[in-house]
């Protein structure tokens, strides 16, 4: 029999048994060794540890008494939620968790997901300092009508209070950057338990995060991982009040129609797009940062440029600053570009060049860089493209991989719809309102920062809140 | 050895330990000689491109055979009753296969068949403490299946009434298909609704369900509830379920109860009941006799697996009845040592073939 989870075991995630570490469900009873495992592999295709796959019948009962338990924060106090926050924070930032130090969890991170550890490291610091300041974080995003939380003196006039929309939110995390985790942490601090299933790329992350915050004070019942197959996936989905679904077009249309009947908020391709007017040349250190910063793997680096005056001149200038980016195997410091499996990278080149059909290349005739060890260097690519409306504008992929078009006042916001960032330079004030006023852009920055600026305290796609928050009425009370 | 004497051996007594071997042989002469043979088998052996009935002499020469199973898609069913029968075979029934990879694919039960399915049946049901005079309640699908009618002789045979839900299998994976989730949940809802009646009004010792159907009636706590009050045994079977849902069922959500597999095909006739200990956490299952057996064999060259290897479920079924041999399931799992003086190999952790002759699989609820 395998381990039961109403007896978990109690050996801590990470622990030595064979060669490779554990990575357990984070689960009520504690941790949950399930019998079904999957090996997780790094890009060259070295094993790195054992992932167990929760089955679907313990994700549907777990969650199913999870939703019918009362809020867990129900009388805590927005300062000591605060406190917890902090401290796990910093648990997650420096603390030795599941047997795995800082240093080797962010090690593992890079081996695992391919991207650079330098990129690994910054993200890492992002999710401890969201963790820092996230209650004050959604604090800022609640309408200004509403009673102060616990405040009860409502007026004859009545009164307004933000409440939750629901207990229990489930999130189904992606792996391209653990970045990722550090956009539902504001659910906590909102008082919700959450259950995430980790990307079975990064599932360390997660595993690492939810040891922090317990760590720190939240209860084994307030946030779990349930790892699991992608099949499994729909229980936490269905099982959960509200979702948060991370993915590509496919995953994002087959969880926006509401059909799982759970309100889902789906996080797809940010599909990040830079107008630049006028001349382009003192933003083309920017805009290279914006596409190859990162390691190019984030939502939130620029996909697509847009340009008024010889695109053709900026686009072999950015080919020539991206050149520079340098490939290597992602655990060493200088490494820039991201890594795959071989074939798995060769089969992302295929995918670009037949994306590209039609397009100029100006950069990337060799995208796959054989490391001669299973893995790949994935090189960046630079594509002229004479309509900024045309498809490619869209295409996103995981490694610096830039469209660069022709722009002009007559095409307006039309070819910037639908991107998480916009990065606009010498745009006058009514583009920069033209540009608040389409509802498919998110985010409209200048150039004097990379598309992919984002501290803290700032919304990504809106504040999680507006997703799991709703004002109501009460008087007379 | 005179034909009729190598014939014998298909009609022996059903508790007789025949010879593997000697089983084979008289099934190739039975099924292949124009007097007695299987139209179906007959006008193979042309193209066969060996002579069953010399060269297929013993278990390890099956693998000789190609796979027809897909044949019994369209091929009219009067053609796999063996001639020898001389029109006198009582049929049960036409079963068809679930309808996983494409077209259902059809075969005859016959009654002397059933008597010695059953009779492995009802020894591996003592040796696991299956209560006599008890009550069944089968959750599963009646129509093409043979499910419904082997459910019905189980509880018949062991002094019982069967109580039965219709299911359909093909409805629910069509659902699964087309995207349709949430109908699939709310056609097994109405199952379920169904079985609660029955477990609410009558005495019910033994359960028997597929395992989505299992794993959705233990969400509801009212229905496990009623189960744990009166069921004595639950059985599993029509798809493959992973250990440590088969853990949480046994541990958490029916402690006490015991819980066995059944693991088979309508292709392969027959069903072995999971062993009663497992290997390395894994249920396993043994051959269920000589006339169905299991091997597992490496998907690309068919060779035989290795005790502890991992490879394609091959089934063969051989008896007066019926010809089935070489079939590959669209199951995977892992060779383990078979008990002594066993025919065919032991599989445990049964899991699906992700792609199946290039049709996905969509294994539903069955």
């Amino acid at each position: 029999m395998g381990t039961a989870p109403g007896a978990a075991d109690t050996a801590p995630p990470g622990t030595v048994t064979g060669s490779l570490p554990f990575v357990d469900a984070l689960v009520p009873a504690g941790a949950y060794r399930t019998g079904r495992r999957e090996t997780v592999r790094d890009v060259a295709g070295e094993p790195l540890a054992e992932l167990s796959l929760v089955p679907g019948l313990f994700i549907a009962r777990t969650l199913d008494r999870l939703r019918r338990e009362p809020a867990p924060s129900g009388g805590r106090s927005p300062a000591r939620l605060g406190r917890r926050l902090r401290s796990a924070g910093a648990a997650f930032a420096s603390d030795t968790l599941g047997g795995l130090t800082r240093q080797e969890h962010d090690g593992l991170v890079a081996r695992s997901t391919g991207v650079p550890v330098s990129v690994i490291r910054a993200a890492t610091a992002t999710i401890a300092d969201v963790l820092a300041g996230v209650v004050d974080t959604a604090a800022g995003a609640s309408p200004r009508a509403v009673l102060p939380p616990g405040r009860r003196d409502v007026p004859d006039t009545g009164a307004v209070v933000w409440r939750r929309r629901g207990r229990l939110l489930g999130v189904n995390a992606s792996g391209n950057h653990p970045a990722v985790h550090s956009l539902w942490l504001e659910a906590l601090a909102l008082g919700y338990r959450v259950a995430v299933r980790p990307s079975r790329r990064d599932p360390f992350t997660p595993h690492r995060l939810v040891l922090a915050l317990r760590s720190a004070g939240f209860a084994d019942d307030e946030v779990l991982t349930l790892p699991c197959d992608h099949s499994t996936a729909e229980e936490l989905v269905g099982g959960s009040d509200l979702a948060m679904v991370f993915g590509g077009d496919a995953t994002v249309r087959r969880y926006a129609g509401g059909r799982y009947g759970t309100p889902v908020l789906t996080q797809g391709p940010g599909r990040v797009k830079v107008l630049i007017r006028g001349r382009w040349d003192p933003y083309l250190d920017v805009v290279a940062d914006s596409v190859g910063g990162l390691g190019g793997v984030s939502c939130l680096n620029a996909t697509a440029v847009l340009v008024e005056h010889d695109p053709r001149g900026f686009a072999e200038a950015l080919a020539k600053r991206l050149a520079a980016l340098r490939p290597g195997p992602p655990v060493e410091e200088d490494t820039q570009l991201p890594c795959l499996p071989l074939a798995e990278a060769r089969r992302v080149e295929d995918a670009l060049r037949r994306g590209a059909a039609g397009c100029e290349p100006v950069l990337g005739d060799t995208v796959v860089h054989d490391l001669g060890d299973g893995s790949a260097a994935l090189g960046p690519a630079v594509h002229l493209v004479d309509d900024p409306t045309a498809e490619q504008m869209g295409l996103e992929m995981p490694f610096p991989c830039v469209w660069v078009a022709p722009w002009s006042p007559d095409h307006g916001a039309a070819p910037l719809r639908g991107s998480l960032v916009v990065g606009v330079a010498g745009g006058n004030t009514a583009l920069v309102d033209a540009l608040l006023d389409e509802p498919s852009i998110r985010n409209v920055y200048g150039l004097d920062r990379p598309t992919w600026w984002l501290p803290p305290e700032m919304p990504h796609d809106g504040y999680l809140a507006e997703f799991l928050m709703r004002s109501t009425a009460l008087a007379g009370i | 050895m005179k034909t009729a004497s190598a014939l014998a051996v298909l009609d022996a007594p059903v508790d007789a330990d025949v010879d593997p071997d000697d089983l084979v042989r008289a099934a190739m002469q039975w099924h292949f000689s124009p007097e007695t043979g299987t139209p179906f088998w007959l006008r193979r052996q042309e193209t066969l491109g060996f002579d069953p009935r010399t060269d297929v002499r013993t278990m390890a020469d099956l693998h000789l055979f190609p796979q027809v199973v897909d044949d019994l898609r369209y091929t009219p069913v009067e053609d796999l009753l063996p001639r020898g029968y001389g029109g006198a075979a009582e049929v049960i029934g036409v079963f068809e296969s679930g309808g996983t990879t494409g077209v259902p694919k059809r075969v005859l039960y016959l009654a002397d068949w059933m008597e010695r399915e059953m009779a492995g049946a009802m020894a591996a049901m003592d040796e696991r403490g299956y209560p006599r005079g008890a009550n069944w309640l089968s959750l599963g699908p009646s129509g093409p299946h043979d499910y419904a009618e082997l459910t019905g002789q189980h509880a018949r045979r062991r002094g019982g009434f069967r109580f039965a839900v219709d299911f359909d299998p093909r409805w629910v994976r069509r659902c699964l298909r087309e995207g349709r989730d949430e109908e699939a949940d709310r056609y097994l809802d109405h199952v379920l609704a169904q079985a609660a009646d029955v477990l609410r009004s009558q005495r019910t010792g033994a359960l028997q369900a597929p395992p989505p159907v299992l794993e959705r009636l233990a969400r509801d706590e009212r229905l496990v509830d009623l189960v744990r009050d009166r069921v004595e045994v639950i059985t599993w079977c029509g798809t493959s379920m992973d250990r440590d849902t088969r853990d949480l069922l046994r541990g958490e959500v029916f402690p006490g109860i015991p819980l066995f597999g059944l693991y088979g095909s309508t292709m392969a006739l027959g069903a072995a009941f999971e062993r009663v200990t497992t290997e390395d956490g894994d249920s396993v299952f043994d051959s269920p006799s000589r006339h169905v057996t299991y091997a597992v064999v490496d998907p690309g060259s068919g060779e035989p697996a290795a005790v502890g290897e991992t490879g394609q479920v091959v089934m063969h079924h051989l008896s007066k009845s019926a010809l089935l041999p070489n079939n590959r399931e669209r199951d995977m799992a892992r060779r383990v040592s078979a008990p002594p003086a066993a025919a065919g190999h032991s599989v445990a952790d049964v899991r699906p073939l992700e792609a199946f002759t290039g049709v996905p699989v969509i294994v539903g609820a069955y």
